[in-house]
């Protein structure tokens, strides 16, 4: 069979270009703004991803690791009880407020009390062995890169939290906060910050380890059962993670925001596509019809104008694919936060071929006017 | 496919039209374009309806082909009713028995000659090979075969028009519709195209039907039907010992 769709695309591509362009252009601003999205709200959880434990312990109902509860010191007992857990360690959370020394007006910052010995494992993945070691002089926190101008700090300055006096003892990357800093501190200098005398024998999270990772799931439902330590429930720590995501993403109106972009890149795309499917559908009505009069069926045209349909959003994704790639390299390149897991650009492309095809089905409507007792004047 | 209504005349006669009229309307004025007209085609030879312009010629020949429905009448065309079809039986007939050329060459800009002519046969569900080997045979036969890789911008119009007819002649229909099929060419191309066209009238015993209103071209005619106003006025064959009472039914 003459491949007729491909080498007419092949052949007139200018006329083509235009579909391709925008079926390109829609799925790589699906990409982008996924990846952006995702990278952002991503920090709403890197006290999860960027620690090595396994499950979490927190106030029941938590949405995000920044609206913890205390809970009662005596969970930690309890974790450590379970033959499964190997290790258990604090994470206290203060809300604070910065007072810079170059007048710098209050900036919230949130005060992540860790436990600062090298095999901790709060921000294992972010913090050295060396730089959390540091941490173990009182008043010392660590903050990140990305937020030094806005604490108005360097390495070695000092400011003062809550009314205490701390000083910058390292610099951290990829620790960025939601709303606010986040300062890294030892558990006994958050204490210390922390104005609440109620909090003394209580605690934001606890965080474990497993000896075998993959029991995760059953290990947290198991440790959620006991009710003699007041109110508290146990996470996986990547459902958490997830939950704390949701938390921003929905709350802040941004996934109402993307989906309200999507739609709108979504029904650009496929007006520009269907159009320009038609123009050329239309460009070459008198061949359709010729070989309508020939006795080629209507469904086989059809087909043709699908298949059409198909490259051209092949095309366009292949060339959001390339871009996509590039895009977010050089957005990582520059401390921009993105981050794209496979299934979301699954759905990206997806959406950006679903454009395409709904367009070859507006466009094969013009193939109506494929009449060939037209061509009998 | 059924065949409720078979005729059986004369053995070579292929098309057949019988009290067929037609009248388009346009707002409240409806113009008749043809008035009860009957008529039998042969198969064998190229039969040539001429007639000034406007007076129904284009349309007699989308009736006669069915890719239009009379208003009234019938036609049979191998001896099947036309009218009796649907739109996909319509499709599959025009597949399997005919061909047609047109004013316009209609042909993909994308593909070359070959291609243009190979494209139908794939629907036809012929194999790879015999495609290949039809669609070689009938631009031979227009007299392209050195130039069956070249694409529709590289050719002349008189070229462009052969590879039409090859494309309608490939399938070996045996009805070929042909609507002034020269009247976008010089003289010398438009002799070349009318004597293809009867070639294959007298060699594939095609019936060959053809509409213009060139008076170069009746030279090359086996039968000319003279055309007026929607009705037939004179029936003359090219040894013009045989004059036929024009068909008309008062
Ligand atoms: N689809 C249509 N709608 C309305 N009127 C039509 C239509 N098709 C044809 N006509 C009219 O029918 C008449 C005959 O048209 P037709 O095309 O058959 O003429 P023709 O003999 O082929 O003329 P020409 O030699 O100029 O091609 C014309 O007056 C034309 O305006
Ligand atoms: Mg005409």
């Amino acid at each position: 069979m003459v491949a007729l769709a491909r080498k007419t695309l092949i052949h007139e591509w200018r006329r083509f270009l235009p579909a391709i362009l925008a079926v390109g252009f829609a799925g790589l601003l699906q990409l982008l703004q996924a990846a952006l999205v995702l990278g952002i709200f991503g920090s709403a959880s890197v006290y999860i991803t960027k620690s090595s434990a396994d499950i979490w312990a927190g106030y029941p109902g938590t949405q995000s690791v920044s609206l913890g509860q205390p809970i009662n010191r005596d969970v930690a007992m309890h974790l450590r009880m379970d033959p499964a857990v190997s290790r258990v360690e604090p994470f206290d959370w203060v809300d604070g407020n910065w007072r810079g020394t170059q007048g710098t007006g209050g900036v919230p910052v949130f005060i992540c009390g860790i436990d600062p010995n090298p095999d901790g494992l709060m921000f294992s993945q972010a913090l050295s062995p060396e730089l959390r070691a540091r941490l173990k002089e009182p008043g010392a926190v660590i903050v990140d890169q990305a937020d030094l101008s806005s604490l108005g700090v360097k390495l070695g300055g000092t400011g003062v939290i809550n009314g205490q006096r701390v000083h910058v003892v390292g610099i951290s990357h990829g620790l960025r906060a939601l709303g606010g800093v986040n300062v890294m501190t030892s558990l006994d200098t958050a204490r210390m910050l922390d104005g609440d005398p109620e909090d003394t024998d209580r605690m934001t999270f606890y965080v474990a380890k497993l000896r075998d990772p993959a029991m995760a799931a059953s290990v947290a439902e198991r440790l959620r059962g006991a009710s003699t330590f007041g109110p508290y429930t146990v996470w996986t720590a990547d459902d958490f993670a997830r939950r704390s995501q949701m938390y921003w993403i929905l709350d802040t109106g941004a996934g109402a925001g993307v989906l309200f972009l999507a739609g709108i890149v979504f029904l650009v795309g496929a007006v520009i596509t269907s159009q320009t499917l038609m123009a050329a559908v239309i460009g070459s009505i008198r061949e359709y019809a010729t070989l309508n009069a020939l006795g080629v069926g209507v469904g086989s045209l059809r087909k043709v104008v699908m298949e059409q349909a198909f490259w051209v959003g092949a095309i366009g994704l292949l060339g959001s694919i390339v871009l996509g790639v590039l895009l977010l390299l050089l957005a990582r390149s520059h401390d921009v936060p993105v981050t794209l897991d496979p299934i979301t650009a699954v759905v990206c492309l997806l959406l950006g071929m679903g454009l395409a095809i709904v367009s070859g089905l507006a466009a094969m409507r013009s193939l109506r006017r494929a009449d060939p007792a037209s061509l009998l004047r | 496919m059924s065949m409720p209504d078979v005729i059986a005349p004369s053995p070579n006669i292929t098309l057949q039209a019988r009290g067929v009229s037609k009248a388009f309307v346009s707002g409240r004025l409806r113009s008749p374009v043809l008035q009860d007209l009957s008529l039998e085609v042969h198969a064998g030879e190229l039969t040539l309806i001429s007639g000034p312009s406007g007076c129904g010629k284009s349309t007699l020949l989308s009736i006669l082909s069915g890719l239009q429905s009379p208003d009234t009448g019938s036609v049979h065309a191998l001896g099947m009713a036309l009218s009796g079809l649907n739109r996909r039986q319509t499709e599959h007939f025009r597949l399997q028995h005919t061909g047609f050329v047109f004013q316009g060459f209609n042909l993909f800009p994308a593909l070359n000659a070959l291609e243009q002519v190979e494209l139908p046969l794939g629907y036809l569900g012929l194999d790879r090979t015999e495609t290949r080997r039809r669609a070689a045979a009938s631009l031979e036969e227009v007299g392209l075969g050195p130039r069956m890789h070249l694409r529709p911008a590289e050719l002349s119009g008189g070229e462009k028009q052969r590879v039409a007819i090859a494309r309608a002649l490939a399938k070996e229909p045996e009805l070929l519709f042909a609507d002034e099929p020269t009247s976008a060419l010089d003289a010398a191309n438009g002799q070349t195209i009318i004597g293809i066209l009867h070639t294959i009238a007298r060699t594939h015993g095609a019936t060959v039907l053809c509409v213009s209103h060139d008076p170069r071209l009746v030279a090359h005619a086996d039968r000319v039907l003279a055309m007026e106003d929607g009705r037939i006025l004179s029936d003359r064959r090219r040894d013009a010992t045989h004059v036929a009472s024009p068909e008309i039914s008062s």
